[in-house]
């Protein structure tokens, strides 16, 4: 019996067997068919998901490039500084919190309150401030307060040449000056990190990581002279409060380079106080602000007359009068609007005048008559040539092109514009032209970057661009008549001891949103030594008082002052030094 | 006749004594080596790891020290600059009494060459031409 039921048994024992044999063929039949998965099938993209949950990738910010100035002291450079952020959930006190953080970063206490209870995820407390500040707030170790390094972009000169040098924002983009005109060159290239971390946050040691360094920016030379740059700047300041102005602007020329060896202006503000400026000052007018020129215009008027052969030094100007009328009625006529009734500045006796003293008295009436002699065209060529009507093409963003307004129906726009009206030009242009009279009648486009130096200490120079304006004789002849502007003209003011210096005066009624007013713009444009000039110093006044209302009074004796420390720093010989 | 089987006669086998040989131990001295070599490879592993660790780490604290040592340095370059500035100079100048000269003379020093390429004798041309009537 049991016999029998054991021989029943046996097959259902059998069949079970070959159940869990085939469960456990087919359970090991899926694993290996998913080990095949795992590890030969989707491999990689499994590796490459195991390697992403360690790895991390971070951005490796460049170093901003430096600014120098032509000695190599730095104008502009990035430090590190920490920026101090909170997590809003994580703060226990917010009002205690923003109060002790207030304290240490000279922050407002309701401005960082308002902002720990704004609900936002992230805020910042503070911005880029001195790492021994951050770790003052460390060490406070306030619940939900944290820092991390970040670049701060510093102007150790401060106000001195701020309005060249611009300035860049808080993320370090530049946004004015050389800072924006050669931000794509200063802000280097991103590099990237990728290293492995665990769990924590924590990198872990030896582990495979790469890195793409970082190229730091370029770092840019420029053609500043600091100490020079700072004396035409408090030149500017003790001009303003000398004659009363509203601005001043000083630019300072190689004449042999066209390096801009200092482009001052006043008033001016602290790159890195610049919220506390009003914006007025930011902006650089020696490059971008126009004006008439008034009598300075007169060294191209007569340039074109020497050069183009109607005129030479000792050719005789007849009648000259101290009141010269161009459009018929004009001097009786009591409208604002109708021009074409030029008096010189003082009154005088109808005469005959050489071309030396048409230009040494600075008359209008006989500039005119020598005017009248060139064709108009000529006029309006040699304009042009000297760089009027057309930007400089200085390195440096937003200049003006200036304008040559000389309408062709206009028949008192000749007579003005040889006289420096319906002309408007920047100070730079001015000073450029006068460059090229310096320059023995070559033109050179004024630049401030002389030199670009990469990571690898490669330079990279500049040229500039070159024309000639006028023969080398005009240009001699020119500096003669200068000369005797400062020696025995309306420039006397101008002078430098020890040198012999040339230049002119400029005196220009202000043109304002209703026609011509009271108020004057008096400049003043010059070269040293005159034999061979190395200096050029162009110097505008804007609405000085009306004793100071002249050229001679409110600008030359700026010149002299910033001519000669120009002299002295590029330590050039003084005139009259024989071996 | 009937046949028969013819009863084999069986002859007992002689039995002798073999030498046999003696079960010999296996040689131990092999695996001992190669244990050994195993375990010292392996310390020797833990160690060199332990010891590339603990190098990457002072690599790292390096790096570190490094990084501060520039931002200090970039730090008193920036002190320097500042202080030479000429806005904070001057006025620190003209406190302790320091002037510019009001009157200049230039003087000739004897003995010392000066580079007159500077004066240009087409001048005299435009001297005389300047002094004409």
């Amino acid at each position: 019996m049991a016999a029998r039921r054991a021989a029943r048994a046996a097959p259902s024992v059998r069949s079970r067997l070959l159940v869990v044999g085939m469960a456990l063929v087919l359970a090991w039949a899926g694993l290996g068919y998913r080990l095949v998965q795992v590890q030969v099938v989707r491999a990689a993209e499994y590796a490459e998901r195991g390697l992403a949950q360690r790895l991390t990738r971070k951005t490796v910010a460049p170093t901003r490039g430096k600014i120098f100035d032509r000695n190599g002291d730095p104008l502009a450079m990035t430090v590190e500084a920490r920026s101090i952020y909170a997590i809003p959930d994580q703060v226990e006190d917010p009002l205690l919190t923003a109060q002790e953080v207030a304290i240490r970063t000279g922050g407002d206490t309701a401005d960082l309150l308002a902002a720990l209870e704004s609900g936002r995820n992230f805020v910042y407390l503070a911005r880029q401030v001195e790492l021994d500040v951050a770790q003052e707030v460390e060490a406070l170790d306030l619940a939900g307060v944290y820092s991390h390094p970040e670049a701060k972009r510093v102007y150790p000169a401060g106000t001195v040449a701020a309005q060249v040098v611009g300035v860049a924002d808080i993320d370090g983009n530049g946004i004015e000056g050389l800072e924006y005109a050669y931000d794509s060159a200063l802000r280097g290239t991103p590099g990237e990190l990728v290293l492995e971390q665990d769990p924590a946050g924590r990198v872990i040691p030896l582990a495979p990581r790469s890195i793409e360094p970082a190229i730091p920016g370029e770092d840019l030379v420029t053609s500043l002279d600091l100490p020079l740059q700072y004396t035409a700047q408090s030149t500017c300041a003790d001009t303003l409060e000398r004659t009363g102005a509203e601005q001043c602007w000083i630019v300072v020329l190689d004449a042999e380079t066209g390096e801009v060896l200092a482009m001052a202006g006043a008033p001016t503000y602290d790159p890195e106080l610049r919220r506390a400026s009003d914006g007025g000052s930011f902006s650089n007018f020696a490059v971008r602000d126009m004006y008439e020129p008034g009598s300075t215009q007169k060294l191209i008027t007569v340039s074109a007359a020497l050069d183009t052969g109607v005129a030479d030094l000792d050719t005789i100007i007849p009648d000259v009068a101290d009141t010269y009328e161009v459009t018929p009625g004009a001097c009786r006529s009591n409208e604002d609007d109708i021009y074409g009734c030029f008096r010189d500045f003082s009154p005088h006796e109808t005469r005959s005048m050489t071309v030396r003293e048409v230009f040494t008295i600075s008359s209008n009436v006989g500039t005119i008559k020598i005017q009248e002699r060139i064709p108009r065209d000529t006029l309006v060529e040699y304009m042009r040539r000297f760089g009027q009507g057309s930007p400089t093409g200085i390195d440096y963003p937003g200049e003006a092109p200036g304008a040559i307004g000389i309408d062709p129906g206009c028949s008192s726009c000749w007579a003005s514009a040889a006289i420096g009206y319906s002309v408007a030009v920047t100070p730079l242009q001015m000073a450029a032209a006068y460059a090229a009279i310096a320059n023995d009648g070559v033109w050179i486009q004024p630049h401030l970057v002389t030199g670009r130096i990469d990571v690898d200490g490669e330079v990279s120079t500049v040229t500039p661009e070159t024309r000639r304006v006028v023969s080398e004789r005009t240009a001699w002849v020119m500096r003669e008549l200068l000369a005797s502007v400062v020696a025995a003209g309306t420039g006397k003011a101008a002078s430098v001891p020890g040198y012999r210096v040339g230049g002119k005066t400029g005196t220009a009624d202000k043109y304002g949103p209703e026609g011509y007013t009271n108020q004057t713009i008096a400049s003043f444009v010059g070269m040293a030594p005159i034999d061979d000039p190395k200096i050029v110093v162009a110097v505008v006044v804007d609405s000085p008082a009306p004793e100071f209302s002249t050229g001679g009074r409110a600008a030359a004796p700026a010149f002299s002052v910033v001519m000669e420390a120009a002299l002295h720093r590029l330590g050039v010989t003084p005139d009259g030094i024989t071996g | 006749m009937t046949a028969r089987p013819v009863r084999s006669i069986t002859v007992p086998p002689r039995l002798r004594v073999l030498e046999g040989r003696r079960p010999r131990r296996r040689p131990i001295a092999p695996w001992m080596v190669f244990t050994l070599v195993v375990v010292v490879a392996f310390v020797g592993l833990a160690l060199a790891r332990t010891a590339l660790d603990r190098g990457a780490f002072e690599l790292a604290e390096l790096e570190a020290r490094i990084a501060q040592a520039e931002t200090e340095n970039t730090q008193l370059r920036l002190e320097i600059a500042r202080l030479e500035n000429p806005a904070r100079i001057a006025p620190l100048a003209e406190e302790l009494g320091f002037v510019y000269p009001t009157q200049r003379r230039p003087l000739l020093v004897s003995g010392v060459v000066v580079d007159m390429r500077d004066a240009d004798p087409r001048w005299i041309e435009i001297d005389r031409l300047a002094a004409a009537p």
